[in-house]
């Protein structure tokens, strides 16, 4: 059977402080190169509502603070899909600004409250100006997908509430406050982080997981993806887990 | 961080924390900042080249010493037993980061800004964040002229109500345009009204003919917009030169003593430097942020490179975050003739960015150890090719060291 995949790219001209690109190349080819075809989508400002919801996968990154409120403006307006996506398993991952967007609200320095779209049970507060930024290599443990290797830089500090799920253990780094230990959140097949780096090409078993459960979620059926070669992945991991001093 | 050689600035600073700004007074100094993501150095260099050819007397601070220490410590170097200063210049190179704590200390004669790219966002924050703070810093300037690139959106912005005098230059020549956006470009919202600007052309990144349709802020004309005699290769190195001729046109120096100088001129260091060794040649291009590894892969494309050499490390002067690679746009700017060889610190995250870029490379190109790389590339180049080499900042000076101790044989 040929599959295919469409890749939902979230204000890919906005959202894209962190190399985020490399989540979206990472899906494409890692599809390619099993023979699974792929259609990018690029959803930037006052995109169409049919768009998004063709897309078997969604990726969303951060952004500097005036990006991200042109961006609010435009989503909120298609929060329902977006969520009703999110509730029916459509895989997602969504890094940092765009994590804590998918939150109850965020707190800035001065006490003023910008809303989120309430998707994720968390909120997210800036200390302010005097708090440091948690930035540098990170490392965090999921039980499904080992370790995942990547860089973290964030001011805000990020709260879950009694309905979501970490989406791993700290090993090195911040998470996401720096406090309890947890580093990201996870409901259904969504995925938010600070994990940045990109976070897909070097952690593979995580990106073959969305792959994989964006097939399962289209197809109904069970999927076992073919094995790719990742000597390059490991070693790049390796090199920054040997400077980290932790296993990979 | 860098000289050791600080300490004298930082004792004086104490007993006078306008010392740098009183001597260079006294001194009837013209005080010359050059700041911006890319292109500081070369600036500094093409200026102090353009002057001292015309018998001025320059007086530049060292690279490394950015900040207010350095800038004293290196007066007091400097400066005759009676505290005066014989300079008729100092050019100063300043970090865009720490742009608002100099001019707050000292009121320069002219400030060139030059860009605003995406550049250690580990360290320096948001490029919309720097801008806004350099607005608000320039609110205690009484006498200071602007020189500012009209082709970067957040730049031109500078000079809009500003009640300084301001000059402008940009770009105007089909021969650099493009159509369509480069990637890694970081400003493409209105820095007054936040709405998404229209281009008429790119030259490169986000620097281009630009408006904004919604509240009718657009770019400057600009003062010069093109030159007799460039001394540097690729587009973001003409900005460069337009900024010092546009400044030293401003100091009253005629096209022809200009270009006179400008034909003396020796690149800064690590700078498209070429490097001889054993009769083969290797350039260096520093690229430091997807912007500046853009121009120098597009630079070094038109002149049909054969071996090419990559090396990232990630130290604090590179950026301890490695994710910019993903927004090089190796997918377009690799030619497919062209052998690749990588090192780094970080050389794994690098071979893996160009895996998924769908890039030829050998394994047995990749390597730990930086000296091998270049032992290896320099085997493959002939006598009449150059080896060119793009490193981070790190890298840059552990290659030209490498380079220049002729510890290669």
């Amino acid at each position: 059977m040929n599959y295919k995949l469409t890749i939902g790219w979230l204000y890919p001209e906005l959202m894209n402080i962190y190399g985020d690109r490399g989540n979206a190349t990472a899906l494409t080819k890692r599809c390619q190169w099993r023979g699974i075809e792929t259609e990018m989508v690029m959803l930037d400002l006052g995109f169409f509502e049919e768009d998004l919801k063709k897309c078997d996968i969604l990726l969303m990154g951060g952004a500097q603070d005036k990006q991200q409120e042109a961006v609010s403006k435009d989503l909120f307006k298609k929060s329902k899909i977006l969520q009703s996506m999110i509730k029916e398993n459509i895989p997602g991952l969504y890094i940092c600004g765009a994590y804590q967007f998918l939150g109850n609200y965020y707190k800035e320095a001065n006490g003023n409250i910008i809303k989120g779209l309430g998707i994720f049970d968390l909120y997210t507060e800036n200390p302010g100006e005097n708090a440091k930024r948690l930035i540098g290599n990170a490392v965090f443990e999921n039980k499904n997908f080992g370790r995942l290797f990547g860089f973290e830089n964030h001011g805000g500090r990020t709260y879950l509430g009694k309905n979501i799920r970490p989406f791993g253990e700290v090993v090195r780094g911040f998470g996401n406050n720096g406090v309890d230990s947890t580093e990201g959140a996870t409901y259904n097949n969504s995925f938010g982080t600070y994990l940045h780096g990109p976070i897909l090409p070097k952690n593979p078993l995580f990106a073959d997981y969305l792959i994989s459960m964006a097939l399962e979620v289209k197809y109904k059926t069970k999927i076992t993806l073919e094995k790719l070669d990742d000597e390059l992945e490991q070693k790049a991991r390796l090199a920054i887990a040997k400077r980290l001093s932790v296993r990979i | 961080m860098g000289h050791g050689s600080t300490w004298p600035g930082h004792i004086a600073l104490k007993l006078n924390p306008n010392f740098v700004n009183d001597v260079l007074k006294q001194s009837k100094t013209k005080i010359i900042l050059v700041t911006g993501t890319n292109g500081k150095t070369t600036t500094a260099k093409l200026l102090q080249t353009i002057l001292e050819e015309n018998n001025q007397k320059v007086f530049l601070n060292a690279s490394g010493a950015n900040l207010l220490n350095g800038i004293a410590s290196s007066i007091i170097l400097k400066s005759a037993l009676t505290g005066k200063l014989y300079f008729n210049y100092a050019i100063f190179e300043v970090d865009e980061n720490t742009l608002p704590q100099i001019i707050e200390k000292l009121e320069p004669d002219f400030i060139i800004a030059l860009n605003l790219f995406r550049d250690q966002l580990d360290r320096y924050g948001e490029i919309n964040t720097v801008a806004k703070k350099w607005k608000d810093a320039y609110r205690n300037l009484n006498k200071t002229e602007f020189i500012l690139n009209a082709d970067d959106p957040q730049i031109a912005y500078l000079g809009d109500g500003l009640d300084l005098k301001t000059h402008y230059f940009g770009l105007n020549d089909h021969k650099f345009e493009y159509k369509i956006q480069q990637h890694a470009a970081d400003s493409i919202l209105c820095p007054k009204c936040g709405i998404k600007l229209t281009y008429d052309a790119f030259y490169f990144s986000h620097l281009g003919k630009w408006k904004c349709e919604n509240c009718q802020l657009k770019r400057p004309n600009p003062d010069l917009e093109s030159f007799q005699y460039y001394p540097l290769l690729g587009t973001y190195a003409i900005y460069d030169t337009l900024a010092a001729v546009l400044t030293t046109q401003i100091l009253g120096l005629n096209n022809e003593q200009i270009e006179k100088a400008l034909k003396t001129f020796k690149p800064a260091f690590g700078r498209q430097e070429i490097t001889e060794i054993n009769g083969k040649k290797t350039q260096l291009f520093l690229s430091k942020n997807p912007t500046s590894f853009n121009e120098s892969l597009r630079t070094i494309n038109a002149n049909k490179t054969r071996n090419l050499l990559l090396v990232l490390d990630d130290r604090i002067p590179d950026g301890t975050d490695v994710s910019w690679i993903w927004d090089i746009d190796f997918e377009t700017l690799i030619n497919k003739n062209t052998k690749l060889y990588l090192a780094g610190d970080r050389v794994y995250d690098l071979a893996l960015r160009l895996k998924y870029a769908s890039v030829n490379f050998s394994k047995e190109n990749v390597f730990e150890n930086l000296e091998k790389a270049i032992r290896s590339g320099l085997d493959k180049t002939n006598n009449s090719d150059i080896f060119y080499i793009l490193p981070t900042y790190s890298a840059m000076l552990e290659t030209r060291k490498i380079l220049t101790g002729k510890k290669i044989l």
